[in-house]
């Protein structure tokens, strides 16, 4: 982990971050990375990928319609609305 | 020098399924009202917890066995990183780490004979909304109803080399996936959209050159187009070095013909793909996996053989029907019920598909009730009604798909009459006012013998056995 490292991953994930918050999150990714080279020295050739932490599986559901909510509801948050679209700062394409 | 394109391709398809893939919103908005087709889930609500619909499951398993894919039968969901208001969430829900469907193959046919282009992978993963930009000046209007619409990901190997084997590639995705019916793969409605990733290298060489992924093909013409321009583009960069080529996402133009750079091409780190922790893994158990095997359609080929050889159909009249799954439907229902089924296919080849022809409607649009067409076959074989009448039948048939044959005949005076005391008292007065014809056939011209022939047909409207007719009207002259 390094500044120019950190600098991306401030772009990627939109995030000023303050000189002092800087040399934490660095020191904090070097200790593990420091965690992550301990780990690599296992071998781990005949092991399968674990999926998920936990022996679980999703449920899923039958493929049927409703509405439940209505647009006026999941709109009364928004800053603006206009003829049934939520607005959001000019995107240029 | 010579060069050759490398073409891979990622093809999205939209699933034909009722509901969302994480949420039980419609997943048909057509002509929908913005944003009537959503809930906390699909708008990326804090807190709001994905279910997934079982369906896009089985449809992604169904297509990756139609492509010849291994089935991971433990497969998972991923977060991809994405800032754009498309999607709210600001990630998309995806499969990165283990797709539902890997490592396939699928055999494509061109000018140059066969080829195979193998499959990577197909995932699973949620559509996101629309943006509307010229609504108004100031801001940029979203609508979430296409949010978390399902869409499978067919990722191809780099095997493709030429707009006409990508052409051959997707039709027959097309056509594989249609037959299964697990979507509709129509470009034009957006159901099937497709990025080019495309590269030149001298021939020969095994090191790839640069690539460049081009997006907002909406046609397979668009797409011919694009891939012919950018390979054009690629060897005159490097032959004359006109610019210098770069790893890069373009936006095809289709009106202008031309390529623009949207944005260097984010490297696979940039989207940091991460296990989606509020999606548990899917686990394929054997039974569900046997019983999504057992649903697989006949292939296309299999059909074919089987027309020749159990139905005793010619190799083209087969090869027409079997290109699309709504054209076989359609004639096998008919061939159930009127039991020849070369009547069957002779009826959907020279009147349905020039009908669909005319109407300029793809096969795959057809919607007529075969078992309805049966009956019509009936109708004209055992003589009840003129095939010419049949014909007006079977148009008002498309138009209004609650017509009954029989009873729309009957209704509609296309019932071959069988009073000859009737038909006779027709060819009486036809021969009384065209007494030249009735001269000139007794004179040996044939010719004049079809003239009347025709003039009794139209009084009698079609609806009288051409041989009874041709049989009366012959004693009659005589
Ligand atoms: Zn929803």
């Amino acid at each position: 982990m390094d500044r120019e490292i950190l600098r991306r991953l401030e772009l990627l994930n939109q995030l000023s971050l303050t000189e002092q918050e800087k040399e934490s999150v660095i020191a904090f990714f070097s200790d593990r990375e420091k965690d992550l080279e301990t780990l690599d020295a296992i071998d781990t050739a005949d092991v399968e990928r674990m999926v998920h932490v936990m022996p679980i599986m999703t449920v899923v559901r039958e493929d049927k319609v409703s509405q439940i909510f209505s647009r006026e509801e999941l709109q009364a948050a928004a800053p603006e609305t206009d003829e049934g679209y939520w607005c959001v700062p000019k995107v240029m394409e | 020098m010579r060069y050759e394109t490398v073409i891979g391709l990622e093809v999205h398809v939209e699933l034909a399924t009722s509901s969302k893939i994480f949420c039980s919103c419609s997943a048909h908005s057509y002509g929908a009202e913005p944003n009537s087709h959503v809930c906390p889930a699909c708008c990326g609500m804090p807190g709001m917890l994905p279910v997934v619909n079982k369906r896009v499951v089985d449809y992604g398993m169904k297509a990756g066995m139609m492509l010849g894919c291994h089935i991971n039968r433990t497969t998972t969901f991923d977060k991809k990183s994405y800032y754009y208001p498309d999607l709210p969430a600001a990630y998309q829900t995806t499969q990165w780490f283990a797709p539902v469907a890997v490592n396939g193959v699928v055999e494509i046919e061109t000018s140059k004979g066969k080829k195979n282009v193998r499959i990577k992978q197909i995932h699973m993963e949620e559509d996101a909304g629309k943006l509307v930009h010229d609504i108004r000046e100031d801001t940029t209007h979203v609508d979430f109803n296409r949010t978390s619409v399902p869409l499978i990901e067919i990722v191809s190997q780099p095997d493709l080399s030429s707009a006409e084997e990508v052409e051959a590639y997707l039709e027959r995705l097309k056509t594989l996936l249609r037959y299964a019916k697990v979507a509709e793969c129509e470009m034009a409605h957006g159901t099937m959209r497709c990025d080019v990733n495309l590269s030149v290298r001298p021939e020969g060489s095994n090191k790839l050159g640069v690539r460049a992924e081009m997006k907002n093909m909406n046609s397979i013409e668009a797409i011919k187009r694009a891939i012919e321009y950018e390979t054009a583009r690629h060897i005159d960069a490097i032959e004359n070095g006109t610019e210098e080529l770069r790893q890069e996402t373009r936006r095809w133009d289709d009106i202008k013909g031309k390529s623009y750079a949207m944005r260097t091409k984010e490297t696979a780190g940039d989207y940091r793909y991460f296990p989606d922790p509020n999606v548990m893994p899917v686990v394929i158990d054997d039974e569900w996996f046997d019983s999504i095997k057992a649903s697989l359609p006949e292939f296309p080929e299999v059909k074919k053989e089987r027309y020749i050889s159990e139905y005793g159909l010619g190799e083209y009249d087969a090869d027409q029907l079997t290109k699309s799954i709504a054209l076989c439907e359609c004639f096998e229902a008919a061939y159930g019920v009127c039991k020849s089924a070369k009547d069957a296919a002779n009826w959907m080849i020279s009147e349905v598909m020039s009908i669909l022809n005319q109407k300029k409607m793809t096969y795959d649009m057809l919607d007529l009730d075969g078992k309805a067409l049966g009956e019509l076959i009936l109708l004209v074989s055992g003589g009840t009604v003129g095939r010419a009448n049949a014909k007006k039948i079977l148009a008002a048939m498309f138009d209004d798909a609650s017509i009954e044959p029989k009873a729309y005949a009957e209704a509609n005076g296309y019932v071959v009459s069988n009073d000859t005391g009737m038909i006779e008292a027709v060819i009486k007065a036809v021969i009384a006012a065209d007494p030249k014809s009735v001269a000139d056939y007794k004179s040996g011209k044939e010719k004049a013998l079809m003239a009347l022939f025709g003039k009794c047909m139209k009084e009698l409207k079609g609806n009288c056995d051409p041989q009874t007719l041709r049989k009366l009207l012959i004693d009659s002259i005589s």
